[in-house]
């Protein structure tokens, strides 16, 4: 009982019915292009250098204002997207793909592995997460690449977690039992038939994912050990915008408020991805 | 648990790059010969191998010895020791706080479903989950610290010195960290409240002559207390990684602060005490997370029955 | 002699979502006169346990209720709320049919007797306690004092069902409601709680609605019996008329279902043929017509009997019924 394309373009169909569906994926879809065609829709040069407008408050030249170099933050924070979106984007693929190995395999093969690959998952997740990617940050460095790797092995354990319980609920089903006495192997079940199955919970999880990195690396770049000046994401944006507080609070504002933008789509988008779940009836 | 944890700290801790004894003398501003460096480091037993190494750490924790910051000099417990209270103050505050105000709030909520109250509580519950405890944070030094200047934004002063200024100073660290703490804890209450509801107990309270608010507050808080107490108990854990960010934001003198500054000086002994007094603290929260349990659910504290 | 409980023209409906509101109850009225004890009877469906929530107004949206509910010449549906939930502490009781799931797990049942008491009246926690242990000793439960600080989850069902009734009868009410107090338990514990039940009803004399669909049940315990039927009531008499000699077709093919011990074990059990009525789609006129034997093809199908006074304190609703006392034909009223 495989999902046919068919259904899965319905859950996607479901899920834009819904207006906060379609509001959530609107927004990120803003911020995807926005990020992606920055330098056609960004307003000015986020490098370029207006010193007669240091710290100029939001006005309809500088529609967030400008920054203490006189940049103007608006293009900033677009062009700032694209490494947050980046990260977020391999930090995600990351995770859920070494999670759902890892959990998929320890479900699959049971007995006492499971119960280790569990155990070193819990011991993962009794380490509060924050502590966890200062210390990596702190060994591994920090540029674009290894911050995508460091947060995407963090929230890994979580998904494997999920993935095995999805990965065990999905075993005990009929078409699991009628595929191995057709005479499936049982690798051939898992990709063929459950992956399919357990996409739609997958993929509300990989949304989640793509907003923990957004936490988590502006979270860093606050604090200084995240993407650092000269090069831009919405975090460090925040910090430089924190340090200059008492000058223009507006600095502050503008990343701050994209991030909570960004966080929230992703967070409803997931939430409605597994209303849609949900055999709703006159939905 | 702790063992496995312990583990895997020291071993990530020994992936740090940067070599912590030229730090450390370099600190000294000494000119130092290679002879001088490896003496040091036979001293400090990072010459022999890891398994060594770990052993060494493991039997001196069990005799207190935490061993001795690389960079300062002093001994790990002391400076741990001396950044404990003002955490604790601040933690403690705060989960006091998150559990008043989410018990509070969920009980409301819970008193007059769907009404319009409870969908405000339902949303600042998933506020709270959502935004991230730094943005929290710059949102109320905007507002207590710029447009309506009333709290000062950084600093510490211990309450014996001066409790005032003390309050002033916990005020904006304190909601921060409650807001976000209080969330998971007031949607698992009300959620639970929510399911209680339904249950024919609660009917035949009504039946005995009960009104609703006071059926939620004395018959249904109990009960849904239960779950409520695991999810306190996880949020603690979770609290200690938020209080990091928040007291290098307010500039508050705690273990979070310690811990920053550790990592940027790649001192490993401070790191690996601090983490698994974390660790340690954690557990031993979630074991009074076990108890309370025992002694909230009649049902599970009667082992014959 | 003024009834204590007057119940007119009440109907209970279930507002849907989409759609018209299904008529759960429709327009019964009876009544109950002080220490008197009523059987309520019917099939599962029938609106029985309906009607006894609404009698304690329990019943909250998306139920409407419409019509009269007097008790003692106090209409119950024009009280506030927390002039009702006094009546409810001081002059009604009840009891449910499943005794796990209706007490408060992580109270004892001594506070919760307790907590019943002291709803009612004003009485310190040492007297409300005392008190609460004889009643428990009273229901037959021993050691009273002791198991008076045990949880729910400590006794047995019938022990539970015990407390219950204990917990029912604390506050001396006017009007006790049974909702199916033995179905959950097995039959000699029901018995036993029956027998328990009658004791205490004598004592205190009670008037009880004792709701079942166990006619066997009824028959030992009731003074007067009602038979529900679709939402509506069927047949009303006193036990002895309605059992030996039942009037509305209903009634007399449950009586003849009821199995007995010298039952003829060679012939097949009798059955009411076909399937309760559905309240999306219930049948037109009356409303037992397509499980009755003696339907015919006019009236039956098309009007709804009225419920027609046959004898003293006798009636019944159907359109075939041969009026064997009193006059011939029927006496509308």
């Amino acid at each position: 009982m495989k999902i046919t394309k068919k259904e899965s373009n319905t859950l996607f169909r479901r899920v834009l019915r819904k207006p906060l569906g379609r509001i959530s994926f609107g927004i990120i879809t803003l911020l995807f292009i926005s990020a992606v065609f920055a330098n056609f829709l960004a307003p000015m040069d986020p490098n370029e250098l207006d010193t007669v407008n240091i710290f100029a408050k939001p006005s309809f030249h500088h529609l967030f204002g400008a920054d203490d170099l006189g940049r103007d933050v608006l293009s900033r924070v677009m062009y700032g997207g694209r490494i947050s979106l980046i990260i977020a984007f391999f930090a995600s693929l990351i995770a859920m793909s070494v999670g759902v190995l890892w959990g998929f395999l320890a479900a699959q093969i049971g007995g006492w592995i499971d119960d280790v690959m569990m155990r070193i998952v819990d011991a993962l997740l009794s380490i509060p997460i924050i502590l966890l990617a200062l210390i990596l940050v702190a060994a591994l460095g920090t540029n674009v690449a290894v911050l995508a790797i460091i947060i995407g092995t963090i929230l890994a354990p979580a998904t494997a977690r999920l993935a095995r319980s999805a990965v065990i609920g999905e075993l005990q089903l009929d078409y699991s039992h009628a595929a191995t006495v057709v005479g499936a192997s049982r690798l051939r079940i898992l990709f063929s038939e459950v992956l399919p199955n357990t996409a739609p919970v997958l993929m509300a999880r990989a949304v989640i994912c793509a907003s923990d990195t957004i936490i988590i690396e502006a979270s860093l770049s606050f604090v200084g050990l995240g993407i650092n000046p000269p090069s831009a994401s919405w975090g460090s944006l925040t910090r430089t915008g924190y340090e200059q507080l008492f000058n223009g609070y507006w600095l502050v504002l503008a990343p701050a408020v994209i991030i909570l933008l960004a966080i929230w789509s992703f967070n409803t988008l997931s939430d409605q991805i597994l209303e849609a779940l949900d055999p709703r009836s006159g939905s | 648990m702790l063992f496995s944890v312990s583990v895997l700290i020291f071993v990530v801790l020994r992936l740090l790059p940067g070599d912590p004894v030229s730090i450390a003398i370099g600190a000294g501003h000494r000119g130092v010969g290679a002879e001088e460096l490896d003496q040091y480091r036979t001293e400090s037993g990072l010459n022999s191998s890891y398994s060594v190494q770990y052993w060494l750490w493991l039997t001196k924790i069990f005799r207190g010895d935490f061993g001795v910051s690389y960079f300062s000099q002093e001994k790990v417990l002391t400076m741990i020791g001396g950044h404990l209270m003002p955490t604790v103050e601040l933690t403690l505050t705060a989960l006091i706080a998150a559990v008043i105000f989410a018990f509070a709030l969920a009980i409301i909520g819970a008193t007059w479903p769907r009404s319009f109250a409870d969908r405000i509580v339902t949303a600042i519950a998933s506020l709270g989950m959502a935004i991230p405890t730094f943005i929290t944070a710059i949102i109320l030094l905007l507002t207590f610290g710029i447009w309506f200047p009333i709290l000062p934004t950084r600093g510490y002063i211990s309450f014996s010195e001066n409790p005032i200024e003390n309050m002033r100073l916990i005020a904006m660290p304190t909601m921060t960290l409650a807001f976000a703490a209080m969330a998971p804890i007031l949607r698992m209450l009300r959620s639970s409240l929510g399911e209680a509801s339904t249950s024919p107990w609660t009917r035949t309270a009504e039946g005995k002559g009960l009104l609703w608010p006071k059926i939620v507050r004395k018959h249904i808080f109990p009960n849904a207390l239960i779950p409520t107490l695991t999810v306190v108990g996880i949020t603690f854990g979770r609290m200690l990684g938020g209080v990091v960010l928040i007291e290098f934001i307010f500039a508050w003198p705690g273990i979070g602060t310690l811990m920053v500054d550790a990592i940027f000086k790649r001192d490993y002994m401070i790191l690996q005490a601090t983490i698994l007094f974390a660790a340690l603290a954690t557990i031993i929260v979630n074991f009074l997370v076990d108890i309370a349990y025992g002694v909230v659910d009649p049902r599970l504290s009667f082992k014959n029955k | 002699m003024m009834p204590l409980l007057n119940v007119k023209n009440l109907a209970i409906d279930i507002e849907q979502p989409r759609g018209e509101s299904l008529h759960a109850v429709r327009d019964i009225s009876f009544i109950v006169n002080k220490g008197e004890k009523l059987g309520l009877v019917g099939e599962s469906g029938s609106g029985k346990s309906l009607t006894a929530l609404a009698i304690m107004r329990l019943l909250h949206s998306p139920y409407q209720i419409s019509g009269s509910i007097a008790l003692d010449d106090t209409e119950l549906y024009s009280l506030s709320a927390k002039e009702m939930a006094r009546v409810r502490a001081g002059q009604l009781g009840i009891i449910y049919q499943d005794p796990t799931s209706s007490l408060n797990p992580v109270f004892t049942v001594g506070e919760q007797i307790i907590e019943a008491i002291q709803l009612s009246e004003k009485v310190s926690h040492a007297e409300a306690r005392t008190r609460a242990i004889d009643l428990l000793t009273e229901v037959g439960v021993k050691d009273a004092k002791t198991r008076a600080n045990n949880y729910p989850h400590q006794f047995s069902g019938g022990m539970r069902q015990r407390v219950m009734i204990a917990m029912a009868i604390s506050t001396n009410p006017k009007l006790l409601i049974a909702d199916e107090p033995t179905t959950a338990l097995d039959v000699t514990t029901q018995a036993r709680v029956m027998e328990l039940l009658s004791r205490i009803v004598e004592q205190r004399g009670l008037a009880v609605i004792l709701i079942t669909h166990d006619l066997g049940v009824a028959s030992q315990f009731c003074d007067r019996l009602s038979v529900m039927y679709g939402g509506k009531i069927v047949e009303t008499g006193s036990i002895k008329d309605v059992i030996s000699a039942p009037l509305h077709p209903y009634t007399k093919a449950l009586i003849n279902s009821v199995c007995t011990v010298d039952l003829d074990v060679t012939k097949p059990m009798i059955a009411i043929g076909g399937q309760p009525p559905v309240l999306s789609n219930l049948p037109s006129g009356c409303t037992f017509h397509p499980r009755c034997p003696m339907a015919n093809t006019t009236s039956c199908i098309t009007t709804m009997p009225e419920l027609v006074t046959i004898g003293a304190s006798r009636t019944a609703a159907c359109d075939l019924i041969d009026t064997k006392s009193g006059s011939k034909g029927f006496s509308h009223v």
